[in-house]
């Protein structure tokens, strides 16, 4: 099998004030390639700090994270702003798109940085909004689309990049329910048909109901 | 990210904020306003001077003869020279190769002297110079006096004289259009003394000049012979060129360098020589410091811009701090994220340079306006453009005002490149 994401031992210590907090306490994960995983867990069980770390936004204290051929814990910082501009694609529960830019260049910035010329980049999000159903959309801003648009600019703008694996958290959690399940389509069938790899942070059974696989998080250890 | 993309990223998120823009542009506007008039009023005098000078020659030496130092006892007595300008020396540097002009003069300026112009009967008091005022008289700003009938004195010629259209009027004239009638009538120099002796010197008038703007000028014009018979009678003393020589010598030489020998020459000899070179050199010095001390004027005031740049980029970057990390889960590194808000702070200082590049041309333009209406009103006969503002104050003045820029930028830049994008993206 093929494994994209290899997490051992994972932990996560932060400092709060005077007290030190263990987010993590030695998770492994590992996710393979085409593979749709669903991280849930109360809240505070350390579910999304696995996707950060995953993700290279955060460094754990201990342990290590294999994305692809590449470990992440070790890595200096030029090797983490590449692994988050070519590896992954982030999802967040609101949205996070920039309020000045249109849905087209909302899309497109993450291409700016990986230095792609602009005409490439504008029609690469053109081509991937009109996917998610959004070519009317193109020149709204994000407070011009519904939550269920913005979200799925967010998703286009995620995989503009053409990452190895998806990272999601919460994505449902700013919307409505019938909404909420149009965006869990959206990305399953990107899992199906396109053999996008998915990991995705939640607290809600239903969205996890769309997973091929639950990993369940209790007190920062996968809870068996 | 390309530099196209940089430019316009920047410019859209000034964009935003139009007003908190200008309001940080406006001091680096007045610190490059401050420092593109100061500098252009520098470089436009410089140039009037220099031009000035190079139209009289840089090859042009000046030789004064030597007077005796007064003391308390003798400081009344007439002037006694140790070294003088005799007939001879002017013929022997005549005789040399590299010597293009010679001009000896003499000042007819003595205390006491008053002369009269007779013409027609009518009479009236003038100042009488020898024919050398067209260039040095008035100083390198000074526009010649134009001729407006007849010609001028020739060199070395004898007996005739050039009046100006001033000193007509004060004699009665009115039509300036029937002139050429005057021209080849017979006129007189009159010397009076204190105690009222007076002599007559019949002469011709040759010529007439429009002196109309500015009074320095004199009323009439002899040739230095002519100038040295007034003198003569004046000190009683028909040997007067032999015992005290003449008043000045102002000798052309061929090239700079051969003006450089002369000045050793003469120098040796004890008479007093400047060149126009060495005063140049003086005053392109002099000029220096002013223009430094007026650039620093502007320096300090672009410090303080600077100041409020970075306070303005400070504010940004924590406005925008969960924009900073959105940007860096999106791929953004953080060298990204220093040149975008280094550019935006370059760009603030690019546009306050822009608007103070053209506010202190205009200014300058307008205080030279100024200037020549405020000389025309003293009579002062100065023209010229005292303001210049050239490719290379422009190219300097914007220069400036991007690395002011850049400077401010740079600390709150570092900020944003360093914030952790966790914490960036937690901000509400």
């Amino acid at each position: 099998m093929d494994t994209v994401v290899r997490a051992v031992g994972l932990a996560r210590r932060y400092k709060m004030g005077d007290t030190f907090v263990n987010a993590l306490r030695g998770v492994d994960l590992e996710v393979t390639r085409g593979e749709f995983v669903a991280l849930v867990g109360p809240s505070g069980s350390g579910k999304s700090t696995v996707l950060n770390l995953v993700g290279g936004l955060d460094r754990p204290t201990s342990g290590e994270v294999w994305i692809d051929d590449t470990e992440l814990s070790g890595s200096d910082e030029k090797t983490l702003t590449r692994h988050r501009r070519r590896q992954v694609g982030f999802v967040f529960q609101s949205f996070n798109l920039l309020p000045r830019l249109s849905a087209e260049e909302n899309v497109a910035l993450p291409l700016m940085f990986s230095g792609v010329p602009e005409k490439e980049r504008r029609a690469r999000a053109r081509e991937l909004l009109e996917r998610m159903g959004l070519s009317a959309r193109l020149t709204h801003r994000p407070t011009q689309l519904s939550g269920g648009e913005q979200q799925r600019v967010a998703i286009a703008r995620a995989l503009v990049g053409q990452p190895i694996i998806l990272l999601a958290d919460e994505p449902t959690g700013n919307l409505d329910t019938t909404t909420g399940v149009e965006i869990m389509r959206l990305l399953k069938e990107l899992n199906q048909e396109h053999g996008l790899t998915l990991l995705v942070v939640t607290h809600d059974p239903e969205v996890a109901a769309f997973a091929d696989r639950v990993v369940r998080l209790r007190d920062g250890q996968v809870d068996a | 990210m390309t530099l196209q993309d940089l430019a316009k990223t920047a410019f859209g998120n000034l964009g935003r904020h139009k007003v908190r823009t200008a309001l940080s542009a406006v001091g680096v506007t007045v610190g490059i306003l401050t420092i593109v008039t100061m500098v252009s009023l520098g470089i436009g005098v410089q140039r009037e001077i220099v031009q000035g000078f190079q139209s009289i020659g840089l090859e042009t030496i000046e030789v004064r003869p030597v007077t005796e130092e007064r003391t308390v006892f003798d400081q009344f007595a007439d002037p006694k020279r140790t070294v003088i300008i005799t007939p001879e020396l002017v013929e022997e540097l005549r005789a040399r190769d590299d010597v293009v002009e010679l001009r000896p003069r003499i000042f007819l300026g003595e205390g006491g002297m008053r002369v009269y112009l007779e013409v027609g009967g009518e009479t009236t008091e003038v100042r009488v110079s020898e024919p050398v005022w067209w260039d040095s008289m008035n100083g390198p700003f000074a526009e010649p006096p134009k001729l407006v009938a007849g010609e001028d004195i020739v060199e070395g010629t004898q007996g005739d004289i050039v009046v100006s259209t001033r000193t007509l009027e004060k004699l009665g004239y009115k039509q300036f259009d029937a002139l050429e009638g005057l021209i080849g009538q017979e006129v007189a120099l009159v010397l009076v003394t204190p105690r009222s002796e007076r002599q007559e010197f019949p002469l011709r008038l040759v010529g007439v000049v429009d002196t109309h703007t500015g009074t320095n000028y004199p009323g009439a014009y002899v040739g230095v012979g002519d100038a040295a018979a007034l003198k003569a009678w004046w000190y009683n003393d028909p040997d007067l060129l032999i015992h005290e020589g003449y008043d000045s010598l102002t000798v052309k030489a061929t090239s700079l360098n051969d003006a450089t020998q002369i000045v050793a020459l003469l120098e040796e000899r004890g008479f007093q020589v400047s060149s126009l070179k060495t005063t140049l050199d003086i005053a392109n010095k002099a000029l220096s410091i002013v223009q430094t001390m007026l650039g620093s004027i502007g320096g300090l005031a672009l410090f303080v811009a600077a100041i409020g740049i970075a306070n303005t980029m400070v504010m940004a970057v924590y406005e925008r701090t969960r924009e900073i990390g959105i940007l860096k889960a999106v791929g953004a590194s953080p060298g990204d994220i220093r040149l975008l808000f280094v550019a935006e702070a370059a760009l603030i200082g690019l546009l306050g340079g822009i608007v103070g590049t053209i506010v202190g041309w205009l200014l300058g333009l307008g205080l030279n306006e100024a200037f020549l209406i405020y000389f025309d009103y003293m009579d002062v006969p100065m023209r010229g453009t005292f303001f210049l503002v050239n490719g290379w104050l422009v190219a300097l003045a914007l220069g400036f005002a991007i690395v002011v820029g850049l400077l401010a930028g740079l600390y709150p830049a570092a900020r944003a490149a360093r914030l952790d994008p966790l914490e960036a993206l937690r901000r509400a």
